[in-house]
């Protein structure tokens, strides 16, 4: 046969692609259940780094170190619960459509330890960058964070994710009260003091991706941490509201 | 049989992708920060090289001689698409820290190399002895690169510690150029090195 006639060429190429073609997709096929239960543990294990709970298994260590899972709208509001029996989170796919979303059920991680994680998703220099926030009770104070990306420069915006004195750096800041709820970005240029951390020099565009992405992300949970921070004068609301029976008495004995 | 022998065996030592042909250097800087993920690497590059030299040596009599680099191509993407499935199903860490390089097999000039210089022109059982070779030749160069890298930069293999603690705690320090590519290169260039110095045929005159 003359494998160089023209013909035979074009049936050549055809056959060897559809061969290709249809071993890849069964492949893939096969081989998807296993790749998304990776990608789901390595989701919660990133939760966990920023709820500080360490464990060797991370889906055990999860559903015993959880203590609620829920979903809230952009008002603060519960709208739903994620069932932990089945360690159900959202993952990357789901946040991102939240961000566009009209009616938002954003995932709010409740830990044993008092530690609340939130997440958030936005763009990067080259692709999706997100990240998991853990807050003390008062829903303002950073207690640890998680960063991850899909294909920041190595050496440069890749720092987000691989640099541990990044995320330490987030450690006791707090999420900001008026226009700009948090950035990144070099000291100079920044509006106030506790509400951003330092850039990477080199990762321009990364670290102020990122800064955005936690500034509109926060903004989203603005409502839901006014409504349930815990702070010391809550507290002490709270006890005035308790014990506000006894108060007349407490006059009375004066 | 011998033939088959020496297509295996060659590679290895005598004509090694990295010290000899110097192939593959991009890769080979990059994945032996660490002893596990070089491993991998050098292990998914041997089943790459063995698997479409094996497939491209079946087929060399019927590939049209005009798109002959298109059907290689498509055979070896196959192979490393495949490889990156099974990695990112079983060995996620692995394939995390790997990230782009094992996509990158592709662009790996032995895998395609030796396609068209040995797999078009011979049997398919050579062929796939000389692609394994090829491979396993280019996994050791790695694994000794990556083993020095790894013990003089983190102070670990495999990632266990191997300098004991009373080591940091007497002044003794990680050497952080160890981590970084340059080093790789160096250390690629004491091995070629050696092996010219054995290997006298191999200079110029």
């Amino acid at each position: 046969m003359n494998t160089n006639s023209n013909t035979y060429t074009v049936i050549y190429s055809i056959i060897l692609v559809v061969i290709v073609a249809a071993v890849l997709a069964f492949a893939a096929m096969f081989l998807k259940p296993t790749q998304d239960a990776n990608v789901k543990k390595d989701t919660i294990g990133q939760i966990l780094t920023a709820a500080t709970v360490t464990g060797d298994d991370i889906l055990a260590a999860y559903q015993q170190e959880i203590e609620s899972a829920i979903l809230v709208d952009i008002n603060g509001e519960e709208v739903g619960t994620l069932n932990i029996e089945e360690c159900e989170v959202y993952g990357n796919s789901d946040l991102k459509r939240q961000i566009a979303a009209e009616q938002k059920a954003l995932p709010v991680y409740i830990f044993k330890n008092g530690i609340t994680v939130v997440p958030c998703y936005g763009a990067g220099l080259w692709g999706p960058i997100w990240g998991y926030v853990g807050f003390d009770k008062d829903l303002k104070t950073i207690k640890a964070v998680r960063f991850g990306h899909k294909g920041e420069t190595p050496g440069l915006g890749a720092k987000i994710a691989d640099e541990p004195w990044f995320a330490e750096a987030f450690t006791g800041k707090t999420v900001g009260e008026g226009e700009i709820l948090f950035e990144v970005a070099k000291p100079a240029n920044r509006q106030t003091e506790n509400n951003g951390v330092d850039a990477i020099s080199g990762a321009t565009i990364t670290s102020q991706a990122l800064g955005k992405t936690l500034d509109q992300w926060f903004g989203f949970y603005k409502n839901y941490f006014t409504k349930n921070g815990i702070t010391a004068e809550t507290v002490i609301d709270a006890v005035i509201d308790m014990t506000g029976e006894l108060e007349p008495v407490v006059e009375s004995a004066n | 049989m011998g033939n088959i022998k020496e297509a295996f065996l060659t590679p290895i030592f005598k004509g090694n992708p990295i010290s000899v042909l110097v192939l593959g250097i991009c890769s080979s800087l990059a994945v032996t920060v660490q002893l596990k993920g070089a491993f991998v690497m050098g292990l998914s590059v041997m089943i790459v090289t063995g698997l479409s030299s094996l497939v491209c040596s079946l087929l060399r009599n019927t590939i049209p001689n005009r798109i002959r680099i298109i059907v290689q191509l498509v055979v070896v993407a196959l192979m490393v698409i495949l490889v990156d499935q099974v990695l990112k199903a079983y060995a996620y860490s692995v394939s995390k820290t790997l990230s782009v390089y094992i996509g990158l097999i592709i662009t790996n000039c032995i895998v395609m190399g030796r396609i068209e210089a040995y797999a078009l022109g011979n049997k398919p059982f050579a062929s796939l002895m000389d692609g394994l070779g090829n491979g396993l030749g280019y996994a050791m160069i790695l694994v000794i690169v990556a083993f020095f890298r790894e013990l003089f930069g983190s102070g670990t293999l495999f990632g266990f510690q191997v300098i004991p603690q009373a080591f940091f705690d007497a002044g003794y320090m990680n050497n952080g150029l160890m981590i970084l590519p340059p080093m790789a290169l160096i250390l690629l260039g004491c091995i070629i090195w050696i092996q010219r110095s054995i290997q006298k045929d191999l200079q110029e005159k």
